[in-house]
């Protein structure tokens, strides 16, 4: 049953786009290409696979183990909880990739690259991370393949999160807050602005520079068309779990951070005309999708790598401090951002108010805590589903819950007190 | 046997040595050539290419008697290459100005990823003027672009498989290669950071008509001259030979 489940290849879109995926480059006044770096920043293996750009890529048999060792494939389940409070004629489904062992998805690219990474012969790899799912994905992998890491968490997250700290110091991994005095270009962040809160376009610049001063290795977490082709176990596994349930999915729902669940849910299912509309969804508080711009930027603040055609808010800009429900990356994952603009994927964006009322229904009817990213796609289905009662419309809604919120409750006790007189 | 595309930017290092580096080349064997004029940016060019137009501009050029001069030496295809985001405002112009200085035809290495909904209508202008298309298709154009596009094309289908010029970037070649000639039935170059010879056996193996080179001749121009630059192609032939 698990062997019929779990793919033994990741999917990637891009040659089935409606259009050419404009390539990552170097800006015009460029001293050292920014795309020779890269060979210096990633893992051997990790860059080819961003390059070298096939439909299906064979996952090596030891990456299909450890998917296996972390409980993949993840369950569908149906929220029949959720219906029932919304009295919808919709059905819904999720699928919980919160059920891997760090409570998200980012383990499932994290472990493939650390794979490459520790097959290369490195013995310590670096990452950035905002909320701490993906950096507690990189001390995991790292811990079994027997690497080193080394992990920039975003200043205001860890002092909210201590305890994502502390799950990743129990990995084996070694934390600092970003900006931090390790790196020349935190230590220019932090002579403008000591109390500076820090952002994911800063922390990714720490790591990149901490790792290239090193020669260690940095690992991407979300954006890069490689992280969104590993993450395409998700939807080919839920394609497959709703085929054998016998469900044909009308709408899929997913949160975009940098897109990487989100691709990595819906892809394989716009690839393969399965499906009738996607939506993503993003936060109110960091509006990407209505006020960002469709252009090259760069994915990091300092500019280190290179430029890539996006969605973005600019690589400068810092998401509003007290604002507790994730999704606070600046751009969108260039092939989504494509989709985006062509209007394959529709988009929405939720309020704090409207996010944390979507995972108050949620825990209240099925239990399970969302992590607050995951709220906004909760949002979305919960507006989806009361449209279907208002027309009646029996169709079937079926959405990635990318991570439990057990490690964000100083989120929702932040939340609680803001958002409730 | 396999074909020789080879790259220089116009007047690099001196329109001397550029002129005699093409006819030379020509005469080792190179089925064609390809000339590049520079740019405001050069999207997809790495740091050589990138310094070899930065030394042209600074000179005065007469483009077009270089181009002129270059078609008394040589018999084979002559294919400008130029970015057509700075033509966009008058591309037919443009196209008539090269074919007054006698090229055979014309690359714009950034139409289809920047300007996917242009790319019949240029074609069609570039036909109308006189001038052969070379369109340029990379890994990440969608099946079914390539399919469409490289029906336009009329020298040669060119394959730039990294995502710029002169950087070594790792790939998978042989994947890369076998992707698209399943898609296409016209002849294929490749070209983009190609200079490792197991990289180019690899590509022709796979499929690939020729090959296309660029940063490589303008390394050996810059230490060894035109010699150096023309030993370089006779080896390549030679390779190409095997095949
Ligand atoms: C649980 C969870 N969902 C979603 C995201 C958003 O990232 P992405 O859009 O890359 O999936 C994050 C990012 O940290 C996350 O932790």
């Amino acid at each position: 049953m698990v062997d019929e489940i779990i793919p033994k290849y990741w999917y990637n879109i891009v040659p089935d786009l409606p259009e050419p995926l404009p390539p990552p480059r170097d800006p015009p006044d460029d001293e050292r290409s920014k795309i020779d770096l890269l060979r210096s920043i990633l893992p051997k293996e990790v860059l080819r696979q961003q390059f070298t750009v096939e439909r299906y890529v064979k996952i090596p048999e030891e990456v299909l183990s450890k998917y296996l060792l972390i409980g993949r494939p993840t369950p569908l389940i149906r929220a029949k909880g959720l219906e029932d409070k919304l009295n919808t004629p919709a059905r819904i489904y999720f699928k919980y990739e919160g059920a891997t062992p760090t409570g998200s998805h980012k383990i499932n690219t994290a472990l493939a690259q650390a794979y490459f990474a520790k097959e290369e012969g490195i013995a310590h790899i670096v990452t950035e991370t905002g909320a701490g799912q993906w950096g507690t994905a990189v001390a995991l992998a790292a811990s079994l393949y027997k690497m080193r890491s080394t992990i920039f968490m975003v200043r205001v997250s860890l002092e909210q999160k201590p305890m994502r700290k502390t799950l990743m110091n129990l990995y084996g991994g070694e934390v600092f807050a970003s900006p931090s005095q390790l790196t020349e270009y935190g230590k220019k962040i932090l002579e403008m602005n000591p109390n500076h809160p820090g952002s994911l376009g800063i922390a990714m610049s720490e790591s990149v520079e901490y790792s290239l001063r090193n020669g260690y290795r940095y690992l991407v977490g979300s954006v890069l068309d490689l992280v969104v082709l590993h993450q395409s176990v998700i939807g080919q596994e839920a394609m497959k779990q709703l085929e054998l349930e016998g469900v044909e999915p009308d709408t899929l729902i997913g949160c975009v951070g940098g897109g990487s669940n989100f691709s990595g849910f819906a892809f394989p299912f716009i690839g393969n005309n399965v499906g009738k509309e996607y939506i993503a969804v993003a936060s109110k508080e960091i509006p990407k999708f209505s006020l960002g711009e469709y252009k090259y930027d760069y994915p990091d603040s300092a500019g280190i790598l290179p430029m890539i055609k996006m969605i973005t808010l600019g690589k400068d800009y810092v998401p509003p401090s007290i604002y507790a429900g994730g999704l606070r990356y600046h751009g969108v994952a260039p092939s989504l951002s494509l989709l985006i603009k062509r209007g394959k994927v529709r988009w929405r964006e939720y309020s704090e108010a409207e996010v944390f009322d979507a995972a108050k229904l949620m825990i209240e009817s099925q239990g399970l805590v969302p992590a607050p990213e995951t709220a906004h796609a909760i949002a979305s289905v919960i507006e989806e589903a009361r449209n279907a009662k208002k027309s009646g419309d029996r169709k079937t809604i079926v959405f990635n819950f990318s991570g439990h919120g057990l490690l964000d409750l100083t989120n929702y006790e932040s939340m609680m007190k803001r958002l409730r007189e | 046997m396999r074909e020789l595309v080879a790259y220089d930017t116009i007047g690099y290092p001196t329109d001397e040595k550029f002129l005699a580096f093409m006819k030379g080349i020509v005469e080792v064997g190179a089925s064609a050539i390809e000339v590049g004029l520079p740019p405001a940016y050069a999207k997809y060019d790495g740091p050589v290419i990138r310094r070899s137009y930065r030394a042209v501009n600074t000179r005065k050029l007469e483009m077009g008697s270089v181009l002129k001069e270059l078609r008394h030496y040589v018999d084979v295809p002559i294919v400008v290459l130029s970015y057509v985001e700075e033509h966009l405002a008058n591309v037919k112009k443009f196209l008539e100005e090269i074919y007054s200085y006698e090229v055979d035809g014309v690359l714009f290495p950034d139409l289809l990823i920047d300007f996917p909904n242009k790319v019949e209508e240029i074609a069609t202008i570039t036909k109308e003027v006189g001038l052969k298309n070379v369109i340029f298709v990379t890994p990440t154009v969608p099946d079914s672009f390539i399919v469409t596009t490289s029906k336009l094309t009329d020298l040669f289908l060119y394959y730039g498989m990294r995502p710029t010029t002169g950087v070594d970037i790792p790939i998978g070649i042989e994947r890369l290669v076998r992707r698209i000639r399943e898609l296409v039935d016209k002849k294929i170059i490749v070209g983009f950071g190609l200079s490792d010879e197991n990289d180019i056996r690899l590509a022709l193996s796979a499929g690939a008509d020729g090959i296309a080179i660029g940063t490589t001749f303008i390394q050996a121009l810059e230490t060894g001259g035109v010699e150096e630059a023309l030993a370089k192609g006779r080896k390549l032939m030679g390779l190409l030979n095997e095949y």
